[in-house]
Parts: structure tokens; sequence; C-alpha cells
């Protein structure tokens, strides 16, 4: 086991230790820290009034399950409401009486919102979706109207956000950390798949992802314009007749581009061919296997976020203390070593490394 | 005998990055001896540890003198403040009007604002929002009595924030006076209704009175109070301070999720001093999920040439990382974003920004900690548009939350008249006058004649022109400003003596217009701004 012994200050971070022991440079703890796995997962799902959840509190899912059945057009009518006074709280699912006659216009079923002048507000709508569990757990929450909580021993890769979702589907990797994916190499092959693309994709392989039946897009960053695309789209398809099959984008670092880290790299490799899931809370792709090996993070690498080497990774080597940067610029910098070459004062703020 | 500590640690945690200082007194009296930050979420602990390892390095005597050793430092007492995220607040109302009032007031709080009126939106998105899990209070009032357009809705309006407080035992309501009565409201919350009764207060009805908005404000602001809070720490020690220098000072603030715009004046003798701040999440560097106003608000002071979606992404990416990018171009933007922040909380402080301008302003914010002293002089000029002179200060290691954390003002301000020369770092002085040429082509409307330690240098004053001038940090001098035609500086006048002290960036004269006006055209525009932003940046490394 390595030993993190802090550094002089002033010292020179390439002289070896004295006494010929295997050391860190000190310091690595004011380096922000990026958990590349985390575990158990503790995952909500957002439900909106009217969406009528199909699971209770301690109830066991697997993949696939449904969990409620979302409206896609929600809309509030007024209705009599419960005859039972003790039915008639709100939150509770309403369903119209037996007696009403065929072919009335007036919803057959609605979530009770709240009344007001002896009559009932209700959340209903014409056309429903499902929530399939998008990894199998233990729900641990219902809050109609609000959200279900599901939690799994499963592991997870946290990312910055999760557009649309939740999907789940098995993971394919097709292109480096470092590439950039474009339509023509999004095929009918990917159907069912959940693709890691590397540093960037534009909005037009996004939509052909979507139409030839990807379930997910794993990158490493995502511009405004693209997003903008995305969320539009999901919108459309929303309001389409027949709605779009689960879709979602896990955003691993953010808007500018970079390389996806190598340690997160490394764990998508080792889960490659693997069932996974996206979820939106928190932004994470679960990992469905919570017996395999995943590879651990080297402690000593750490990763520059900003500036002119940003996606860059090294190995740390101490604490340089206050240097003069760019701009006339004074910081708080740490010595990180890229590959093999002398030590560069780097910013700490500008770096991260992985736990 | 209890012996007083050596030395005390005082810790301001963030959000965006956490600050811990050392104060040793190593005599008779307290003295900063050193501070570090890093990214939010790196240990105090470690931060100290570093930095009492500098200080044993640097001068072991000092470190023998105040007992700082490695094995004592979590024994060391602290001060600390915490800025917790901002939570939201649904703002809800029977008609775009009154939310809009409504928003308004909260807009001046540390209140998130998401408001929704039944013009607007449905019963079912109202009750979405109110059950949406990162809403923590919703605030429902009206006109009492109600107005027309609020009648026919606020039973409503009752009967649904009511069944909202039904199902979220924890939300907090905050109900405004008419509303309280109402039978729907009543019925709604049921007879045993769950939860602390404590978590729905009574607001103030709209109305057109000042009280009224401050009474609601007040209400709202107790509902997050917190007294490690870095924010409301922070107007205590303001407070202390003004009362200590005999100044009136102002703080303004940019932070992760809100800013924060105090003015404090010493009280007369045998009363206390008086305070006014107005803290607002708008005044985020950055607020979340940036949206175009956002965007196009940054973009205003930038004089790269990003787009839209460019700047959206940098954006985002400053949100999410706000420690990083701090260095060359990412200054500039980080500037930028703490400018069009300076702007909108400036916008919502009109009565602060009316009064004369303060003896001492200090800004205090991560965002400026780092950049070039004239940047930040700058930047304060160009968005706190007063007449007058100031000196401007900065806070660079972070005490002034931790030190308002002593709840005994005595205390507090026995500890300030200790480290007062410690703890600011003078910027300079900023002399901001206008009226001084109608137009552009006057050419030279006067001189200013500065008088420091026995000499006295002379500047001859160009209208709409931005100079600094050298004036060494902590020297006082006087600039005397001869004009040719009247003009106001705090006053309309034609001749002016103002004292000034020196700072780093020495002494701003700004003769452009208030409220400043910039080219509407982009180019222009940008080319204005880089002749500006060239006097306060240093050249050699863009």
């Amino acid at each position: 086991m390595s030993v993190i012994r802090d550094l002089p200050p002033g010292a020179d971070p390439d002289v070896a230790a004295a006494d010929g022991s295997v050391a860190l440079p000190g310091g690595l703890s004011l380096v922000a820290a990026r958990r590349v796995v985390i575990g158990p997962v503790d995952a909500t799902f957002a439900l909106r009034p009217g969406d009528r959840a199909l699971v209770a509190h301690g109830e066991a899912v697997v993949r696939g399950a449904p969990l409620a059945d979302r409206l896609r057009d929600p809309r509030t009518e007024v209705v009599a409401g419960p005859l039972d006074a003790e039915a008639a709280i709100p939150g509770r699912e309403w369903t119209a009486p037996p007696s009403r006659r065929h072919g009335d216009a007036a919803p057959e079923r609605g979530e009770l919102l709240f009344q007001s002048g002896g009559r009932w507000r209700i959340g209903t709508g014409d056309q429903r979706e499902p929530l399939e569990a998008p990894f199998a757990g233990i729900v641990r929450e219902v809050r109609p109207g609000s959200a279900i909580g599901l939690r799994s021993p499963a592991r997870a890769i946290l990312g910055r956000e999760v557009l649309a979702g939740p999907a789940s589907g098995r993971l394919e990797v097709i292109a480096p950390r470092d590439g950039e994916v474009r339509a023509p190499e999004i095929n009918v092959g990917g159907a069912g798949a959940i693709l890691v693309v590397g540093a960037h994709i534009d909005a037009e392989a996004i939509t052909r992802a979507r139409a030839v039946g990807v379930r997910g897009i794993v990158v490493a960053s995502l511009g405004v314009k693209e997003r903008r695309d995305v969320l539009a789209s999901e919108r459309r398809g929303q309001a389409a007749v027949h709605g779009l099959p689960p879709f979602a984008i896990l955003v691993l670092d953010g808007a500018v581009r970079h390389p996806i880290a190598t340690p997160v790299m490394a764990v998508l490799e080792r889960v490659a061919g693997h069932p996974v899931a996206i979820v939106a809370d928190p932004p994470c792709l679960v990992i469905d296997d919570p017996g395999m090996e995943l590879p651990a993070p080297e402690p000593d690498l750490v990763r520059v976020l900003a500036g002119p080497l940003a996606g860059a990774e090294g190995r740390w080597a101490g604490l340089a203390g206050p240097h003069r940067f760019p701009g006339g610029v004074v910081l708080e910098a740490g010595y990180v070593r890229f590959a093999g070459r002398p030590a560069l004062a780097v910013p700490l703020g500008d770096l991260e490394r992985f736990t | 005998m209890i012996r007083a500590p050596g030395a005390l640690v005082a810790v301001d945690a963030g959000a965006a990055t956490t600050a811990v200082a050392l104060l040793g007194r190593p005599g008779d009296r307290w003295r900063l001896v050193g501070s570090l930050a890093a990214p939010a979420g790196v240990d105090a602990g470690d931060l100290l540890d570093v930095l009492a390892a500098r200080v044993r390095a640097a001068d072991p005597a000092l470190a023998d003198a105040i007992e700082l050793r490695p094995g004592d430092l979590d024994g060391l007492p602290r001060l600390e403040c915490r800025s917790a995220p901002a939570r939201t607040l649904a703002v809800i109302g029977a008609s775009r009007r009154s939310v809009a009032i409504l928003e308004s007031i909260a807009a001046r709080t540390a209140w998130r604002v998401v408001g929704a009126s039944t013009e607007t939106h449905d019963p079912r998105e109202m009750s979405e929002l109110a059950l949406r899990a990162d809403v923590s209070a919703v605030l429902l009032s009206a006109g009492d009595p109600p107005g027309p357009d609020e009648r026919a809705s606020l039973d409503d309006l009752a009967g649904l924030v009511g069944a909202a407080a039904r199902r979220r035992p924890e939300l907090q309501v905050v109900l405004g006076s008419a509303i309280r009565r109402r039978r729907a409201w009543i019925e709604a919350l049921g007879a045993d209704p769950p939860g602390s009764p404590d978590r729905i207060v009574d607001g103030p009805a709209i109305g057109p009175r000042r009280q009224a908005s401050e009474g609601l404000r007040s209400v709202l602001e107790g509902l997050i109070a917190d007294p490690l809070d870095g924010r409301q720490a922070l107007r205590s020690t303001v407070a202390s301070l003004a009362d200590l220098l005999d100044r009136r000072i102002e703080v303004v603030e940019v932070g992760h999720d809100g800013g924060t715009r105090a003015v404090a004046a010493p009280g007369a003798p045998g009363e206390e001093p008086t305070a006014s701040a107005v803290t607002t999440a708008r005044g985020a560097l950055v607020p979340p999920e940036p949206d175009d106003a956002i965007v196009d608000g940054v973009l205003a002071w930038t004089t790269g040439s990003l787009d839209r979606h460019r700047m959206g992404d940098r954006l985002r990416d400053l949100r999410a990382g706000p420690w990083s990018d701090a260095a060359g171009e990412g200054a500039r933007l980080r500037l930028a974003a703490a400018r069009a922040a300076l702007a909108r909380i400036a916008a919502l402080t009109p009565e602060l920004g009316a009064l004369p301008a303060p003896d001492l302003t200090i800004v205090s914010g991560g965002c400026f900690a780092v950049v070039p002293a004239a940047a930040v002089v700058l930047a304060v000029a160009d968005t706190m548009r007063r007449t007058g002179a100031t000196q401007l200060a900065a806070d660079p290691a972070r005490l002034l939350g931790p030190i308002g954390t002593i709840e005994d003002p005595i205390e507090r301000r026995a500890l300030l008249a200790d480290i007062a020369g410690d703890l600011l770092v003078p910027l300079g002085s900023l002399i901001l006058a206008t009226g001084l040429g109608a137009r552009r082509d006057v050419g030279k409307v006067g001189h200013l004649a500065l008088e420091h330690d026995g000499s006295t240098t002379y500047h001859e004053l160009v209208a709409g022109e931005l100079a600094f001038l050298d004036l060494a940090p902590g020297a006082p001098a006087t600039a005397t400003l001869e004009l040719r035609e009247t003009a106001r500086l705090g006053r309309r006048t034609r001749r002016v003596s103002v004292a000034v002290s020196g700072g780093i960036a020495g002494l701003l004269v700004d003769l452009r217009d208030i409220p400043l006006r910039l080219p509407d055209r982009r180019d222009r525009r940008r080319s204005v701004l880089s002749a500006w932003s060239a006097l306060a940046w240093p050249v050699d490394d863009r």
C-alpha cells in the first residue's frame, strides 16, 4: 500500500524519497475527488399528479416490471368526487361510478387533487404509457403524484445529468474515450442497446440513434444546442399519438467537449455487453450486476478539467503552492506529471482525482 | 485559570469552495496568520494541515508562539459558517399581477423562486409544482380584500395548497391573511393536519405599502434562517466593522447560490450600528439551468467571440465546476459572469443604490478572489453606478462570514479590532462623476489634483473617460476635481475635494454615463469593452 507523505514546501517534486520507499506526494486531498462508482443505488422516478403507481412500498420488482402508468396528456377535470368520505383524500385514486352512461366524455379515473366548492379537481388523461423498472430492486417509497423510489444493491457510474429516460439495455462501446460519433456510424445493430459514444455526439446522430431503436447514449459532453434539440424531440414524442420507446442520454462531464475520464472508461469497457440502465435521479448508469468486479481507479491519477490542458490526465506530484497563471491570476497549484514529462504546475481547482 | 488559546481557525464552507484561515495571537492581539481555499468537498481539516505546515516551515518561531502543533490542530477553536444550497419557493397566486408582485418580493430573499398563477397554469400543473420534491415551501397570498382578478379562484388555490400541505407534511407554507380564514383552506388541510403546525405561517396580504413587502420578505427569510449561514453572518460582521471603523460600509458579494448587498452605518454614541441588507438567489454567479436572459447578460460583458450556444456551454460548466477554469480566458469569463450578477443585484436593490456612496465598499466572493484588483474595481464601477468616492477592499481570507457567527457583538468587535488591518486588502479607490460633457467631443472638462505625501500630481479630465491613477496601497490622499461645468459627484458641484486611499489598483476615475450606455451593435460594444478592460488586465498574458 502506498504511503501518502507531505512534500516539504519548495521541494522539487521530481526528487525521489530519501528512504527509497514507495511514496506518493501529499496534498492530494486538496484536489476535488470524484467517485467513479457508487453503490447501493437509491433511484427516484418522478411522477406527476394523475400518474398511477402500480407498486407498493417494500415490494420487490424485477427489471422491466411496471412501476407506474404515466399520463402522456395530463389535464385537470372537475368531478363530483368519491361518495365515501373515507376515500375523499387528496392523492387517492378516483374511479368514475359504474352507473355512468357509456360514451360519456367525462373521465373514467384520475387522481384526487383538491376539493373546492363541493367538487373535486382531478388529474387525469386519456393516453398512458408504462414506467418500467430499469433495474431490479425494492420499492422504498411511493408518493402519489410526486415520486417512486427504488433501491438496489447494484452499483452505478455517476454522471452530470440525464436527459429523458429512464431506459435500460445492454452496454456497447462504439467509440474511444476521446472519439466523436456521427449519424452514419449509428446502425440498427445498436437497437436495444445503450451506446458509449466517447467525447461528443451531434444532434443528427442522436436523432438517428433514437430512430433505429437505440435505448440510450453515454457521452462525456453535450452542448446546449444538442441538449435543446433532444428535449424538443422528447416533447414532440410525448405529444405524438403513439409516443416513443424509452430513451435516455447520460452526460458524464458537462457541456464543453472533453474525453471520458480513463477510470470511467475502464469501468464502461468492463461492463460492455452486460445489462445497464440510465436513470435521472441521481444521474447515473446503473450496472445491474452487484457481483461484477470493476476496475478501481489509481489514487494518484488526476485529470485536468479546464484550461489549455483540459482533458489531459497525469500523475499527482505534490502541492506547488501559489503560482501565477495567465491573466495575472495567482492560484494554488499542484504539480502533475503528464506522460512521464517533467512536472507542471496546474491550478488545484482545475484538477480532479478519482476514488 | 483558563488560558486563552494561541490560535483559532475560521472556516467558510461555501457552496463552491471551502476557505480556511488561521488566526494567531503571538502577543497581545490576534493576527491573520494565513489562509487557504480549495474546492467544496475538500475537508477543512486537510486544508488546515497544509496551512499549518506552511506556517511552521515559513516561521517556526511564530508557529511556536501561537502553539501550532501538528497533533493539536483538531482541538483548535473554530469559527465556522456555511452556505446551504438555495431552496425553492413556489409562489402561487390568483393572477399574473399578484404573482408578479409576490415574485418581486421573494426575489429579494435567498429563495429560488418559481411562480404559477391560475392565468398561466391549470390546477394540475400547480399541484405538480407544489408536490415537486425540490420545492421546500409554497407562498400563497392575495390582496386584502382580494382584487377583482383574484376573487374567482382564491378558494381553488386555498384548497390546492391545503391539499399539498396535507400530502407533504414537510412542506412549509406561507399564507396571506385573506387565505387562512377561508373555508376551502380549513377543509383541505383537515382537522388534524400532519406535520408541525409551525410550518404554516402567516404573511401579510399583498398591498401597495412598503411595510407589507418588507413584512413578507422578513417572513420568507425567517423560514431559512440559519445562525451559521455565511450571508447572514456577513451582515453582522459588516455592522460591527462599520461601528468599529466609524465609516459607512457597503458589502457586495457574489456566490455560487446567491448574492448579497449590505450597507451598514455606525450608530450614534451609545447606539447600535444600523444595517440594511438584501440577499438574493438571483445574485448567483451562474444560476442553475442558465436561460437565454442569463446567457445574454453575460455575453453583454464579454469581449470574446463566443456565440450564445458556446457561452451557454461555458456557463453550464462554470455552474457545475465553479472552482475550475479560473486562469486565462476563464478568468475573464468568470468576471463577466460576476458583472452580470452584480448588475442583477443592483437592479434588485434600488433603495440601497440610492444611498450616498459609502466610505468603504467591500467586494466579497470567490469569483473576485483571484482576478487582478483593477479588474475587480472596474467591475464594481461598471455595475454599481453611483456618483461619489469610495474606497474598495477585498476579503481574501474570507473571514467576514466566520466572524459574523460570534453571537456577542462586543466579542465580535474585539476580534475585529485586532485583525481589522489584516482582514481587508485595499483594492483602490473609485471616483465616479457624471454629467460632464453632453457630447463625446467636448474634450477636456477639467482636471484632478491628487495630493499625496506633500506632492501634487495633476490629471486632465476628459468627458466620458476611464483612467487608473497610481496610488500606493494604503496611501491616504486628497483628490480635488476642478470642473469647467457643474457635474454630479455625490452632489452637483464644480469643485470638490474627496479623501481617497490607495490600493493595488490605485485610483479609478470614472466619468462615464449613469446608467452606463454601451453601443447596441455587438462589434462596437466589444470594442468599447476591450478598451476599458485593457486598462485593468495585464496585456502580456491574455
